[in-house]
């Protein structure tokens, strides 16, 4: 389990407990997080599970991968700490990572 | 078999052709849900999974629930030779380097960048009709909107919409109570090799240029262009595709928006609402409540072997109104806070253009609520047709006021 941390455009913040082996985007949808949907469901495909990754966080979650460089290219708002939530798998050294919400998926 | 769990000798019976089945699928879905998770269906020689989870588990897994031999049970049986660049109905490496290549054309920020476009089409539907007291949502509107967007996207030209769209209809169709046939489906995508050649000459800022112009890297790892017969058949499949699904949208909206005045007044009344309406028009009546796919290898689903050869249709329909995933399913509720549907699928083949879907569907609901705050389905002039892929309304009629 590792605590990630999902803060709304509104400041709303959700603490949840997300299994190891899971994704961010996963975590959020398992728990009825608004404001990510996932409709691929982790296949790197559909661009609705855009987070921005804490700064601090950002060198710890992995590399981007070549179909998600393009689709993050094409998500709303894109920012240089832009991921997919799909395509950041939760391990223990992500315990207390912090994502921000996009203001919309679509 | 699972069929036997049934209750007192009463043994929950689906297919998607019965019409009195299709009508409302809901109470047989959710018998098949509690008595047969896994369904066999000896009749047309199927299996069905019906829960959440399940649907979810199958449609992610591409290597066990091939689409090589399309996503309809009907195409299944039949030693259909799938064009290549029909990618819906291909499977990695050759969809992936085929879908790639529209990917970035139908994300969520490029189908935004058109809300003015699919605005003002919408607006030149409904002008015309906003003093009538019946309108029809499939021919005012949902006949038209969806493919005069994809068309305007391709650049097909405006008077030759009608003649794409009915064919895809007839492709689609089956007649009642029976099986799609296979030669009913036109493949070839000929229709459009005459705008194809002009395209080669004129050049423009349309999809059709795009795609004969964009350099991708195919299956083998080869760059190149696509061949003039991919091209035919990627435009056959997104004119398609971006068709009869969101025509289906528009019908269910007018539908279900018609039988809860209240929420409907409640989202005339703030527009911030639309988009949660929309996903949960898209939940409680998804145009394509079932999608095949073709068993490459046995493999245990609920502990039962379902084997290799077999067909496996995903009733994603049913899945939406999973009580364990959505709080009273079987009520429509835009206020509702579960996680989200199941509409646009799962998995490598999820559909390619919801990000339009939502941008048309809201859109839509905007224009139509600003001109027609308040209307009653004519439910004896509402015609509605079920397939195995697509179910909705061909008519949707209402009575405005």
């Amino acid at each position: 389990m590792a605590k990630i941390t999902y803060i709304a455009r509104d400041g709303e913040t959700l603490v949840l407990d997300v299994e190891r082996g899971s994704t961010v985007m996963r975590g959020a949808v398992d728990n009825a997080l608004q404001g990510i949907i996932g409709d691929c469901g982790g296949a790197c495909s559909c661009a609705t599970c855009h987070v921005y990754v804490d700064p601090q966080w950002y060198d710890k979650v992995g590399e981007i991968g070549a179909t998600e460089e393009i689709l993050l290219e094409e998500v709303c708002d894109p920012q240089p700490n832009s991921r997919l939530g799909c395509q950041i798998t939760i391990t223990d050294d992500l315990d207390g990572l912090v994502v921000r919400l996009p203001e919309k998926q679509v | 078999m699972s069929t036997s769990a049934a209750t007192g000798g009463d043994v929950v019976y689906w297919d998607p052709y019965r019409p009195d089945l299709g009508k409302d699928p809901y109470p047989t879905f959710k018998r098949l849900r509690e008595e047969a998770p896994l369904y066999y269906n000896a009749e047309y020689d199927f299996y069905a999974v019906s829960r959440f989870a399940d649907v979810e588990a199958c449609l992610g897994n591409h290597e066990t629930f091939i689409s090589g031999r399309s996503d309809i049970m009907e195409f299944m049986r039949e030693d259909m030779e799938v064009p290549k660049g029909m990618f819906i109905w291909e499977d990695p490496p050759e969809h992936t380097a085929y879908r790639a290549v529209v990917m970035r054309v139908f994300t969520p920020k490029r189908m935004n960048a058109l809300e003015g476009m699919i605005r003002d089409y919408c607006v030149r539907c409904l002008d015309p009709i906003a003093g009538n007291d019946r309108i029809d949502f499939i021919a005012d509107l949902g006949g038209q909107l969806p493919g005069g967007v994809i068309g305007m996207l391709l650049g097909i030209p405006d008077e030759d919409r009608d003649a794409v769209r009915d064919q895809v209809e007839a492709s689609l169709r089956t007649e009642e109570g029976k099986p799609m046939e296979l030669e009913q489906a036109n493949l070839t995508g000929e229709n459009y090799e005459e705008y194809i050649d002009w395209r080669m000459k004129t050049p423009s800022d349309d999809l059709m240029t795009e795609l004969l112009n964009t350099e991708f890297k195919d299956a083998t790892g080869t760059v190149r262009k696509l061949t003039k017969e991919e091209v035919l058949i990627f435009v056959m499949l997104l004119a398609g595709a971006g068709n009869e699904t969101t025509s289906k949208l528009i019908g269910w909206m007018g539908k279900i928006l018609g039988e809860h005045p209240d929420q409907r007044r409640e989202i005339a009344a703030d527009r911030s609402l639309v988009p949660a309406a929309i996903e949960e028009i898209l939940r409680f009546e998804p145009p394509g409540p079932s999608v095949a796919r073709y068993v490459a290898k046995d493999v245990e689903v609920l502990g039962q072997v379902v084997p290799a050869g077999s067909v496996m249709l995903n009733l994603i329909a049913s899945a939406n109104r999973d009580e364990s995933r959505f709080t009273d399913p079987e009520l429509f509720n835009i206020h509702r806070r579960d996680p989200p549907h199941m509409t646009f699928g799962r998995g490598i083949h999820s559909c390619l253009g919801m990000a339009l879907a939502r941008v048309e569907g809201r859109v839509v609901m905007e224009e139509i609520l600003k001109r027609f705050p308040d209307w009653t389905v004519d439910t004896d002039n509402a015609q509605l047709s079920s397939s195995s892929s697509t179910r909705g309304w061909d008519t949707m009629p209402v009575f405005v006021g």
